[in-house]
């Protein structure tokens, strides 16, 4: 990337990426220091960052369908059905791991595309085809674990769950790969391009020979993908999973994209931002173990940032709606010497 | 001319519910020329260009490019056989950069990757062809309207071997420098061998480049592919309006001008962007407003019932200056109604029935203490106007079943019920049939002799010159002055036009 590239992106965003940057790390520091320097520890941070892992993955599976303007209310539900499959297939089924894992994966692709396949063939609203499938996904979750917690003997698929690198777990790398994977989409890929095209303006990018319907398929297909790649990984490092997993993974997935910076009409989302917005919401959680405090504080302090994102979103586009209304004579005045026109 | 025409639309038709938009349309664009495309407001020139870009399909007649006779199947089929098209409204991704906008119809590509240095040179060329220097890589949500507005035009031109290009009211934000910038553009693709259609209500500009013209009327052609040099702009101008037009048979209705206003707009400045608009109505009278579409009328109208700040001027109700801040202000205190443009987006609860529509209005005054709302009351009200605007359906029918002009109808009954003073009406009979509409016109005179202060925004010229007494043109948010109607169509259907198009 160039410099010149990361100006106009950093323009585009019009600083939210530094801004989320600069939060993370003052409270990072502000908590390091609370701890005694405790959290600089190799095990605090291993625990900080395996933690992290999912809510990165759910928050890149809600922010994909972000991009193309829709909502995927079943990111958790996918996830926690996912989990109990994968598990059930390697401890019941006698399935290899790394078979049950791509079975998965797939699955979760699986259930994207038809969600996105509902949204395109009946044109009702993502919304409501994504609860209807999340309620079908508790059902089927349920009906797979029942009442029982399912345990994975030890193996190497459990290995790499708890495994580091300089105490940077390996599936916390796994979840930064997934999301540098998926930014290199977003911003090189012609599908991807085309992706965010139909976010932005449907009617443009269908006047420039897009299909939208194509997009909404991807966009969903790519967001039960992801999914599949976090239920895997939940498997690998949970000690087991059960019919509850996945159950608070919603609100999470909605909040790291949207404080992040991504427009909820569609069009505009960062994946960077997303990642920094995980880990803030993070620290909140690893503030309340610091501090003691009570639970629900986590819950409403996130849910008071997401609002208060949203909120000042919403302002600025306004002031950006109503800014160009007014400019056009000026930037005219200073256009036409550029042009050496003759008048 | 003898040559092959490069583009050839033969007998074009296209119905939509309710109107036929064209009924039979012939284009003959010979190559290396440019085509000028003129018409009325609603005389079918978007959808003529909606038909050759692949937006629309026609329901008749035949497309030929080149000797070829095509069936678009999408705007990208239009594009790929090499017609460049700019559309009336601004089609950007926001987010996108300028390169990659002017690209995304065909995006370059590296093993499924997007070329980006590709894609900022063919940029950069179609940029350099209209001299329009902007970064490749901002986002074009921070460009001017203007700038946005020459992306775009630069953008068909990247269409690689545009044949024909198709210009929908190109310079409608451009300033005087940029629109001769534009034209010199125009004039050196022509010299390349691209056919330009060009479809504006600047007539001097039509003048400055076109050398051939269709003018369409009422979605048929009237004028084909004739050189432009033989007319005048006042014999132009006599061919789209044209038709000589019934008179009116309605009662005479006089308005007693020596009476104070009801409704006086003075300098009235918005945040919309309308600089000192004045205009006056008084009871029993029917003021126009023309323009055309974007000159702002229904901005203004919105802006009279609270619907956008007032930043200037001000508005007086019966001789006092008011302040309206919501359209319950306007209702209920002033007793201003506004029948929207748009029915069934904003004039309509489409799935309730007729008894609500209408008494919405009225719910403050016939509720009982606790705030109940008889459905008798509702009824009784409903049922009056059902009969008195001879509305074709039963009071418990939901409002979505009825047929455009009933929904019209019912759009109407609910002001009266409020017993409005004032009606702002917008567009009344866009996409109603002939007979209904006449219907309309009667109900809305009678309204008006019943001594209602009426403000008519209307694009149907002949229906303005049917209805109105006297007409206020608007033009890019201001008013450009007022015309007495004398209800002959020629004489004020030609005043009218002049000052919208401001001829010389």
């Amino acid at each position: 990337m160039t410099g010149k590239d990361l100006m106009s992106r950093l323009r585009a965003n019009r600083g939210s990426e530094p801004t989320l940057l600069v939060v993370g790390i003052v409270g990072y520091l502000a908590l390091v220091l609370k701890s005694n320097g405790d959290l600089l520890e190799g095990n605090s941070i291993k625990g900080i960052l395996i933690y992290l892992t999912v809510p990165i993955l759910i928050g890149l599976a809600q922010l994909v369908v972000l991009a193309v303007g829709q909502m995927n209310l079943s990111v958790g539900a996918l996830g926690g059905f996912l989990s109990v499959w994968i598990a059930a297939l390697i401890v019941d089924s006698g399935l290899p791991p790394l078979l049950a894992a791509g079975i998965g994966i797939a699955g979760g692709a699986l259930v994207g595309v038809v969600n996105g396949v509902l949204v395109v063939v009946t044109r009702i609203n993502g919304f409501i085809v994504t609860l209807a499938t999340m309620t079908i996904l508790i059902g089927l979750q349920y009906r797979v674990a029942g009442t029982r917690t399912i345990t994975l003997s030890d193996g190497w698929f459990t290995d790499f769950g708890s495994a580091d690198v300089l105490n940077i777990p390996l599936i916390f790398i796994a979840a930064l790969v997934v999301a540098a994977v998926l930014a290199f989409f977003l911003r090189r890929a012609v599908p991807g391009r085309r992706l965010l095209a139909s976010g932005g303006n449907p009617l443009a990018a269908r006047l420039s020979g897009i299909s939208n319907d194509r997009s909404l398929i991807l966009a969903h297909g790519l967001s039960g993908l992801i999914i599949g790649v976090a239920a895997v990984l939940t498997v690998m490092s949970a000690p087991g999973v059960n019919k509850s997993i996945g159950g608070d993974w919603l609100l999470p997935s909605f909040a790291a994209p949207i404080i992040g910076g991504a427009a909820l009409a569609g069009g505009a989302v960062s994946v960077l931002g997303t990642i920094l917005a995980a880990f803030i919401v993070r620290l909140v959680d690893v503030a309340r173990a610091q501090y003691s405090l009570d639970p629900s504080l986590v819950n409403f302090t996130i849910g008071a940032v997401v609002l208060g994102t949203v909120v000042l979103g919403t302002i600025r586009e306004n002031r950006a709606a109503r800014a160009p209304k007014d400019p056009p004579k000026d930037t005219a005045k200073e256009a036409a010497p550029l042009a050496g026109s003759p008048s | 001319m003898t040559t092959q025409p490069i583009l050839l639309a033969e007998k074009l038709e296209k119905v939509f519910p309710g109107v036929r938009a064209l009924g039979g349309v012939n284009l003959t664009m010979a190559p290396g020329s440019v085509h000028a495309l003129l018409g009325e407001n609603g005389a079918g020139k978007s959808t003529m260009i909606k038909i050759i870009t692949g937006v629309y399909r026609p329901d008749g007649g035949s497309l030929t490019l080149n000797g070829v006779e095509r069936h678009f199947k999408s705007p990208h089929d239009a594009v790929i056989a090499g017609i460049g098209v700019v559309h009336q409204e601004r089609n950007v991704v926001p987010e996108f950069s300028v390169a990659e906008n002017m690209l995304l119809h065909q995006l370059p590509a590296k093993a499924g990757l997007v070329d980006r240095e590709a894609m900022r040179e063919q940029a950069r060329r179609a940029l350099d062809m209209i001299g329009l220097d902007v970064d490749l890589d901002e986002p074009v949500k921070g460009l001017s309207v203007a700038q946005t507005q020459l992306v775009e035009i630069a953008k068909a031109l990247t269409t690689t071997d545009s044949k024909v290009l198709l210009l929908d009211e190109p310079t409608s934000a451009l300033t005087l420098a940029e629109t001769d910038r534009l034209l010199d553009v125009m004039r050196k693709l022509r010299d390349n061998g691209t056919s330009l259609l060009l479809v504006s209500h600047k007539l001097e500009e039509v003048f400055a480049i076109a050398d051939t013209v269709t003018v369409l009327r009422d979605g048929e052609s009237v004028l084909e592919a004739a050189p432009l040099g033989r007319f005048t702009t006042g014999e132009i101008v006599d061919l789209m309006v044209g038709r000589s037009h019934k008179a009116s048979d309605f009662p005479a209705r006089s308005v007693d001008r020596a009476q104070a206003p009801v409704l006086e707009l003075d300098a009235l400045s918005t945040g919309f962007g309308h600089r000192d608009v004045s205009l006056d109505v008084r009871r029993g009278e029917i003021v126009g407003l023309y323009g055309l579409v974007g000159a702002g009328r229904t901005e203004l109208a919105k802006a009279v019932l609270g619907l956008d700040r007032i930043v200037g001027g001000g508005i007086r109700v019966a001789g006092k200056d008011v302040k309206i801040d919501n359209v319950g202000t306007a209702l209920g205190r002033h007793h201003i109604g506004y029948v929207p443009e748009n029915r069934k987006t904003e004039g309509l609860f489409l799935d309730q029935p007729l008894t609500m529509n209408i008494a919405v209005t009225v719910w403050a005054r016939i509720r009982n203490f606790f705030g109940y709302v008889a459905k008798r009351r509702e009824r009784d009200i409903a049922e009056h106007y059902v009969d008195r605007l001879g509305i074709k359906a039963a009071p418990r029918q939901f409002a979505g079943q009825l047929s455009g002009g009933n929904q019209q109808k019912v759009s109407l009954a609910k002001w009266l019920a409020a017993d409005c003073e004032i009606l702002i009406i917008d567009e009344p009979t866009v996409g109603i049939d002939v007979r209904t509409k006449a219907a309309f016109h009667e109900l809305i005179w009678d309204l008006a002799a019943d001594g209602m202060a009426i403000l008519l925004i209307t694009s149907d010229l002949p229906e303005m010159v049917t209805l109105a007494d006297r007409i206020v043109v608007m033009r890019d948010s201001r008013v450009m002055g007022t015309v007495e109607n004398s209800h002959h169509y020629g004489e004020t259907s030609k005043a009218v036009i002049g000052l919208v198009h401001q001829t010389v």
